[in-house]
């Protein structure tokens, strides 16, 4: 299966290298308006570089496209590839508005494509298995569960992230994993509660605080942070009438290394996660939208999911603005 | 400066008591004068071990020669207990929460100023070594500004008149939400002005709140937000936390204050189990209680200081019922 790659930023070069280490895949084209970066992209993809989609397309004719853009170009893209009937990977989150995120998901079903969106948490082993130990109810009934998700303060392309009509923010770029995640396993959201705070100039940080009240009863309370000063981080705790179940980045290192020459160039090297595992999340992701390509099959995350994680981030955006509770998928007040 | 208190208890309804009792008695200051409690039986193991007269009227106590009294007695009884204890002129230690209802608060408090007695609202967390280092971090600016604060006090179900809101006024919002809350006014030096809660019973099949999460926007724009469910199950290695996550214009400060902890593995137990090695809070508590009154200062955690905990808690419960945020009445301002 033929696939290419539409954007080169961190997403893009990430996507490359492992859809080259994949039996299953054979890159063709990656593609970027910068070109320096679409030749770094390809030189770790092993494939051709390109400035121009269109070229790319042309040359490569693709079965599947991945779309590693800033969010807000998400939906043209989308639509154009759905129209030249190419499947669609797209990084999460799906869209700007549920307005994009419909016209997205009807034009692929107009032009028989499959969309599938990277919500890429539900390939994380440790989130995979959280979610499976709740399903066997090891944690019992619902309860109130934690999610925290803290990073630098993202520096992409033309620092599209710090421009909110281009990325959202924290809550629509960084915790809408966890969006997605607390509601695979909770269901449906009744009402959500957020606020934030935040500051831009020289030194730019965004923290939100959402609460969000699932129709079983279950309260999800989600914390993320863009300019956390240290490395990345992720945990939840899952608190259930029967048990509670906790994970931890920062407790599941399974490798470190301490060296003495750390610091020799006057600072720290970057962290990296020190939890090594033969794949990465986005190989298992990857390869699993690639096998429902294939067979046909639903894939554990569909684009009808990002676009329910879309609606309760935009709804915790609204409450942050509006400082009351919003209802979710319904007309009550 | 005064060389000894006399210092009676009233009440052992709340566990706590058990534990100042202990620091009490590890003191060469504190004369102990007597335990009341109606239920002479829960006190039993205590007045006989150390030789404790007992009075089955904390009138009867009250009208002893007593400088203060540790009340530790359900929430309902609070306020009666203090009102009654300021009468007689005698110096309060109170359990938190402070009272069930706003003007309970404020009949408490006038009463001890009425009658020239201090009034303490037992909050020791503010005592945990970990909470002093932060709050002394924070105020040297560390972490620059604080803009937000996440804030956890999830513990075990406790039964008995805890879940009868009869005596107790409230479930696990109240009795976990007061702590924490207390040490965020203590940092921030600001109030809450409007919180935003979910109060529900998800873990536990008792007839009161034993989950929730509460939301607080303070008077100087920072946000924060609080779990005080009882969601430690019976399988957990050890009572509950105190966590308290700090966002600043800096950088970050995360406060674990029982994270002083050795982990044991027992077969008999079959349950990990954590045993916490750090400093007694309690002790510092009581220290701090008296110390103030035989020196004649001020007690540095007053009965304002509870009334402004409980009633984010008791916002907290109006919240949940309406589905909207509740804005607090500036009190403080009515009293300047």
């Amino acid at each position: 299966m033929k696939v290419s790659i539409i954007g080169c930023g961190t997403m893009g070069i990430t996507y490359a290298k492992n859809l080259a280490s994949m039996e299953e895949a054979d890159l063709a084209g990656v593609c970027d308006v910068d070109a320096a970066r679409a030749e770094e992209a390809a030189a770790a993809g092993g494939t051709n570089a390109y400035s121009d989609y269109k070229a790319m397309l042309e040359a490569e004719n693709p079965d599947v496209v991945c779309v590693c853009l800033p969010t807000y170009l998400h939906k043209r893209i989308v639509i154009e590839l759905a129209r030249l009937g190419k499947h669609i990977i797209c990084e999460k989150p799906i869209g700007m508005t549920l307005e994009d995120a419909d016209a997205m998901i009807e034009a692929c079903r107009q032009y028989g494509v499959r969309l599938f969106v990277g919500h890429v948490v539900r390939f994380f082993p440790n989130y995979a298995d959280a979610a499976g130990q709740v399903a066997r109810g090891e944690t019992g009934g619902p309860g109130v569960a934690h999610f925290k998700r803290y990073g630098s303060y993202p520096r992409g392309n033309g620092l599209w992230y710090h421009d909110r009509s281009k990325s959202g923010g924290v809550i629509l770029d960084l915790m809408i994993h966890d969006i997605d995640f607390v509601r695979s396993v909770y269901g449906e959201a009744d009402t959500v509660y957020a606020a934030k705070a935040q500051s831009g100039g020289e030194d730019p940080f965004e923290y939100a605080l959402v609460t969000i009240r699932f129709r079983n009863g279950a309260i999800g309370h989600l914390a993320a942070y863009w300019g956390y000063p240290g490395p990345f981080t992720t945990a939840a705790e899952i608190a259930g009438s029967q048990g509670v179940l906790r994970l931890d980045s920062a407790t599941s290192r399974s490798l470190v290394v301490t060296s003495r020459d750390e610091g020799r160039e006057g600072k720290a090297a970057v962290q990296v996660p020190q939890s090594p595992m033969r794949h990465d999340p986005y190989y298992r992701e990857l390869k699993h939208f690639l096998e429902c390509v294939r067979d046909g099959s639903e894939p554990v995350v569909t684009a009808e999911d990002a676009r329910a994680a879309l609606e309760i981030a935009l709804a915790a955006e609204r409450s942050c603005q509006t400082g009351q509770p919003v209802a979710i998928g319904g007309n009550r007040p | 400066m005064k060389d000894k208190l006399k210092v009676g208890m009233i009440s052992f309804a709340h566990m706590h008591a058990a534990s100042y009792l202990q620091a009490l008695l590890a003191r060469k200051d504190v004369d102990l004068v007597g335990i009341a409690d109606e239920n002479r039986e829960r006190v039993r193991p205590f007045t006989e071990r150390y030789g404790l007269a007992y009075y089955e009227d904390a009138g009867k106590l009250l009208a002893a020669d007593v400088d203060a009294v540790v009340i530790c007695s359900e929430n309902v009884r609070h306020a009666p207990l203090t009102v009654q204890a300021a009468r007689a002129g005698k110096h309060v230690l109170c359990e938190k929460p402070l009272g069930i209802t706003e003007a309970q608060m404020q009949e408490m408090i006038e009463a001890c100023r009425a009658n020239g007695v201090q009034l303490m609202t037992a909050f020791p967390c503010r005592y945990l070594a970990s909470v002093i280092e932060a709050k002394a971090a924070v105020d040297r600016g560390d972490i620059g500004r604080i803009v937000a604060i996440k804030g956890t006090n999830r513990g075990t179900m406790p039964g008995g008149w805890f879940v009868d809101r009869s005596l107790s006024g409230g479930g696990a919002v109240l009795d976990h939400t007061v702590h924490v809350m207390d040490l965020m006014n203590w940092f921030l030096n600001s109030e809450a002005e409007e919180v935003f809660a979910f109060a529900a019973t998800l873990f536990h099949s008792v007839p009161i709140d034993d989950a929730g999460i509460v939301h607080v926007k303070f008077r100087n724009g920072v946000i924060a937000s609080l779990d005080p469910s009882w969601s430690r199950p019976a399988a957990f290695p050890t009572w509950g936390d105190v966590t308290m996550e700090l966002i600043g214009t800096k950088g970050s400060l995360f406060v674990d204050a029982f994270a002083q902890k050795n982990e044991i593995y027992n077969n008999e137990r079959m349950k990990p189990s954590w045993s916490y090695w750090g400093d007694s809070m309690d002790d510092r508590l009581i220290d701090a209680f008296v110390m103030a009154l035989r020196e004649g200062r001020d007690v540095p955690v007053t009965g304002e200081d509870g009334f402004r905990s409980a009633r984010v808690a008791l916002a907290a419960y109006a919240s949940a019922e309406l589905g909207k945020p509740v804005r607090l009445a500036d009190v403080e301002a009515d009293r300047r």
